[in-house]
């Protein structure tokens, strides 16, 4: 394997093959129609559905303050369990919000924050967020989320950063809930499908069937994802639908790339959770 | 000091020594005994995690810790069981042996010029700019250099991107034609 155009396998004893799942064939072929206004993709500025332009290239959160609405109904413990507060921006701010802070996000900083060191961390948010069925939401999602609303770069989130992912958060949940129709707290590739379709991608059913199916929870349960995995999904789509345009000069949907262009253009766009936080201080002591 | 004395185990090292080159069945049981914190007979993630060591004092990379158990759980229960622990086990010590060999100051990081050694080693040929794309991107410390967990992560992203990208390109020449749905499919394949 040494000196062939792409690297080998390390350590040799890795176990191979585990990552298939999509086949090349499994993908139908693009039609002419049904392409949204403003070429294939999703996402950009001015197009493409509510979120469209919602991440600045960086993937820094640029989401207008304000835009969420109270969920209701089985979601209402969207942080901790404790009932939500009446409608936002009806109440007067309380004292001490900073400006360009959300009033709501503001109180609820007070209860995630435990310690009162005045950031969040890794473990308090995680304690913070759940999903419909009060599962904690995955540590990818979370660690995610730190590292999009975490301007400082210290692996912790101060209330600015926390007040735009509050806010974010409502908008997600709000999607998520029109899709999730029977109230389940998941919803299944066709659902995400739908979802995503209103967003403005303009993907196969297949797609979402693999990508739903790849969260799989436990064998023989139908593929269905919560809010934690569709927020992760949803993030990941749009960053690399940003990576696939920022190459495709000329919008035809479709790319020619050589081995490192492809490296390089998907690691720099990896949004997961296992890049770029300061575990040292995100992390208590145990 | 950082990086202990080089097992990946907290409190093992000396079992560790011992057993090399190849650990023996009882020598692993005892582990994963210690390991298997409730005793459920599998190991979870924060099991996992938590016995584990990347050297610097700091909270062994989660993502890392999944990627790990994901490749050895064969039923997709959430973690891995005595048998598959064997796996795991020689996983991690594999990995360990080769940032060991280029960790060359035990520093417990690995910098620019030590990962493309490392990487090189491994095969690829990647250009400069490349490898200051992936120290800031796995840097998680952000000292400019990478710790033993974020590189098997990096290693790890590097091989699946290759591994897809390779079954996209059929006549094997570097160079893919895709769709924009067949990039995300190959790009959610991995992430």
């Amino acid at each position: 394997p040494y000196g062939s155009q792409y690297g080998g396998t390390a350590p040799s004893s890795a176990p191979r093959g585990q990552y298939g799942g999509s086949a090349p064939s499994g993908y139908a072929p693009y039609g002419g129609a049904a392409v949204p206004p403003g070429g294939q993709y999703a996402g950009g500025a001015g197009q493409g559905g509510p979120y469209g332009g919602q991440f600045g290239p960086g993937g820094a959160p640029g989401a207008p303050y304000g835009g969420g609405q109270a969920p209701g109904g089985p979601y209402s413990g969207g942080y901790g369990g404790q009932p939500q507060g009446g409608p936002y921006g009806q109440q007067a701010p309380a004292g001490n919000v900073p400006p360009g802070v959300n009033p709501e996000a503001h109180q609820w900083f007070q209860t995630v924050d435990t310690d009162h060191s005045g950031s969040i961390t890794l473990k308090e948010l995680k304690q913070a967020l759940v999903n419909s069925n009060w599962s904690a939401f995955n540590d990818e999602t979370c660690l995610m989320m730190i590292n999009m609303f975490d301007k400082t770069k210290s692996g912790r989130m101060d209330l600015f950063g926390f007040s735009a992912l509050w806010v974010f958060m409502q908008q997600w949940r709000q999607l998520f809930q029109q899709y999730d129709r029977d109230r389940s707290g998941c919803i299944n590739g066709t659902e995400l499908h739908q979802a995503l379709s209103q967003m403005g991608y303009n993907l196969s059913p297949q797609f979402t069937e693999t990508v739903v199916a790849k969260y799989v929870t436990r064998p023989g349960q139908p593929a269905s994802i919560q809010l934690d995995r569709f927020i992760q999904v949803c993030t990941q789509l749009q960053s690399m639908t940003q990576a696939f345009r920022e190459k495709d000069s000329g919008m035809t949907g479709n790319l020619r790339m050589s081995y490192e262009d492809f490296l390089s253009t998907t690691v720099n766009r990896l949004i997961g959770g296992s890049y770029n936080y300061c575990s040292g201080s995100t992390f208590s002591k145990r | 000091m950082a990086y202990h004395t080089g097992s990946p185990y907290r409190g093992s090292q000396q079992q560790y020594n011992n057993a090399a080159p190849g650990p023996d069945q009882g020598f692993l049981w005892n582990i994963f005994q210690r390991v298997d914190k409730d005793r459920s007979g599998v190991i979870s993630d924060t099991e996992l995690q938590h016995a584990l060591s990347n050297g610097t004092w700091t909270p062994f990379n989660p993502v890392t810790v999944r990627s790990i158990i994901s490749m050895f759980d064969r039923e997709n229960k959430g973690g891995v069981n005595f048998s598959e622990f064997a796996g795991v086990w020689k996983y991690i010590t594999d990995w360990q042996n080769i940032f060991r060999t280029y960790d060359r100051d035990n520093s417990g990081f690995i910098d620019k010029n030590e990962l493309k050694q490392a990487l090189t080693g491994f095969g690829y040929r990647l250009s400069d700019q490349f490898y200051s794309t992936l120290i800031e991107k796995f840097d998680r410390q952000r000292k400019g250099q990478v710790a033993f967990d974020d590189f098997i992560q990096c290693c790890i992203v590097l091989q699946r991107l290759t591994d897809v990208f390779r079954r996209y390109d059929t006549d094997q020449d570097g160079w893919i034609q895709v769709s924009y749905e067949q990039y995300l499919s190959m790009v959610f394949n991995v992430v």
